[in-house]
């Protein structure tokens, strides 16, 4: 019963722990700072905004 | 594409460069990802079947009960656990993998560790499932898998989890996309949870009522720490890419994952409004559930903004039209699950076909068409193929669309008539009973439109590895999309 309350209590701790950790991290790496850029991080050259990059499969017959 | 100048120059520029990076990396993904996919494409039709069996059992009394495991309360267990665990983790991972590298953007490193996971994981669902069929079931709702099934999976958990921080520790330097929160949140969340839960509740189980909690502890936050992030974490890839726009507000987006993180774990003691517990508990439950509006909110707000003025591009982008769908499917349901939780309204709703409804929008309308959009997006990709017809792609989304939405309409309208049949001391039990059963037949017949969409979807996939179909003339990803669906140029 102990070693099963000690795992749980650990779990909750460390969980927690990484939660702050990794708030606090992203904070001070300026994760938070210029979103603008953050949100475009996505698209490069190869794609760039304003390029879609799906569509339906189109018929060719050759 | 290529203009007259770059192709003179033989020095790569940055486009290119940035290609071969991108296709590097989903090569890298192709083994993996596939895999994860084609076993989570099976279970779901086996998923769908044991849906059916269940479903008619209800229409149809004493339906196939002549054998042990054809019955009522092995076939419902054994469906709900190859759809959550066979399908919707195994086609979230599959997804999240292949983001998590398009994100960090390397190649996939150690993928002999996710191969691992992947043989672990459908051992697990095999075993589990057949355990189920067997009888072994363990009777706590989302945990049926019998005892020896569950380290099976664990380890697969175990193995995904490691590979996402190494992942993570290599990644290139630069900006964590809000993706990638949710990815990194959903691998380490997930195993914390399962642990927990098998060791309160079958290692050294905890006695009494306290049970209850901890099991609907567990549920909830499957729903809301695990298959919730990914499928918004593909949401917040998938639309901007596809449309080719950014996110709306990138600051709410941050603010939704940071408050859904600090909300949702709280949820899942509303399941137990009117139970024997602390009033405390459930009070905190009901405000966490409330506020969890938040988050959702905040995801609305984006997911509409981003789309303001490209809606157009619905009729052309297959990923776009099940993502879209997926998305508002969030909303909605994320919005009636903290209705739900207000007492007055969980007094008439809880113990129907009401909460049956919920889930299914949440799993299915929400996470599930959320996959196959990623899929439509992701397996081009991996294969290098196109998908061979628009065709199936469109029976796939309408088939399910409409089957969903059929299903929790009824299952929704059946569970308020039995809610309050259920609360009026005039009526007698049977008939509460009764006054839902048509509504349960409409919800059978829903489900079969539902397997045959996953049919054809599977169809499609298996046309995909073999690479039938015609041979593109033009690889179709990176060029421009054009209204025009079928352009036939004999």
């Amino acid at each position: 019963m102990m070693v099963a309350a000690f795992l749980i209590l650990g779990g909750l701790i460390f969980l927690s722990g990484t939660a702050l950790i990794a708030f606090y991290w992203a904070a001070r790496d300026g994760q938070f700072r210029d979103l603008k850029k953050g949100s475009e991080v996505i698209f490069d050259e190869d794609e760039p905004i304003g390029q879609p990059t799906d569509r339906f499969p189109v018929k060719h017959t050759t | 594409m290529t203009t007259l100048a770059a192709s003179l120059n033989p020095s790569p520029n940055d486009a290119t460069l940035e290609r071969i990076e991108r296709s590097a990396i989903d090569a890298s993904a192709r083994l993996p990802v596939l895999l994860f996919f084609g076993t989570a494409i099976f279970w779901l039709l086996i998923g769908s079947l044991l849906a059916l069996v269940a479903a008619f059992k209800m229409n149809i009394p004493g339906l196939m009960d002549n054998e042990a495991w054809l019955t009522f309360g092995r076939v419902r267990p054994a469906h709900l656990n190859t759809v959550v665990f066979g399908w919707a983790s195994a086609a979230g991972i599959g997804v999240g993998l292949w983001l998590m590298a398009r994100l960090c953007r390397v190649a996939m490193m150690h993928t002999s560790l996710l191969i691992v996971a992947a043989i672990f994981w459908n051992l697990g669902v095999l075993v589990g499932t057949l355990g189920i069929l067997a009888g072994d079931s363990r009777s706590i709702e989302w945990l049926e898998f019998p005892g020896y099934a569950t380290p099976i999976l664990f380890i697969a958990y175990a193995f995904i989890g490691i590979w996402g921080i190494i992942m993570f520790r290599f990644r290139k330097p630069g900006h964590v996309y809000v993706s990638q929160w949710y990815l990194l949140a959903a691998f380490l969340w997930f195993p914390w949870l399962y642990a927990t839960v098998n060791i309160l509740l079958i290692w050294q189980p905890i006695l009494g009522s306290a049970q209850g909690a901890v099991n609907w502890w567990f549920a909830h936050n499957v729903l809301g720490l695990w298959f919730t992030p990914i499928g918004l974490a593909s949401a917040y890839y998938m639309i901007p890419k596809v449309i080719g726009r950014p996110i709306h507000s990138y600051y709410l987006s941050i603010l939704g994952f940071w408050s859904l993180a600090l909300f949702y774990s709280w949820n899942g003691m509303h399941h137990l409004i009117g139970g024997p517990f602390p009033a405390w508990m459930i009070s905190a439950s009901v405000v966490a559930s409330v506020m969890m509006f938040v988050p959702v909110i905040t995801v609305a707000i984006n997911h509409h903004m981003t789309m303001q003025g490209h809606f157009g591009a619905l009729q052309w982008s297959p990923t776009l039209r099940f993502t879209v769908f997926g998305a508002m499917s969030y909303t909605i349901v994320s919005f009636q699950g903290s209705l739900m939780a207000i007492p007055t309204l969980n007094q008439i709703t809880h113990f129907t076909h009401y909460t049956i409804g919920h889930s299914h929008l949440g799993l299915y309308a929400f996470f599930t068409m959320m996959m196959f959009g990623a899929m439509y997006y992701i397996i081009p990709r991996l294969v290098g193929w196109e998908w061979p017809s628009a065709n199936l792609i469109r029976w796939h989304f309408w088939l399910a669309a409409i089957g969903i939405l059929i299903m929790v309409g009824a299952l929704t309208f059946g569970g308020i008539i039995q809610g309050l049949a259920l609360y009026d001391p005039a009526v007698n039990f049977m008939n509460s009973l009764f006054f839902a059963s048509p509504w349960l037949w409409v919800r059978s017949f829903s489900g079969l439109l539902l397997t045959a969409a996953h049919v054809i979807f599977a169809v499609h996939f298996v046309m995909m590895l073999l690479h039938l179909g015609d041979k593109r003339a033009e690889p179709t990803l990176f060029a421009r999309p054009i209204p025009e669906e079928e352009t036939i140029t004999a």
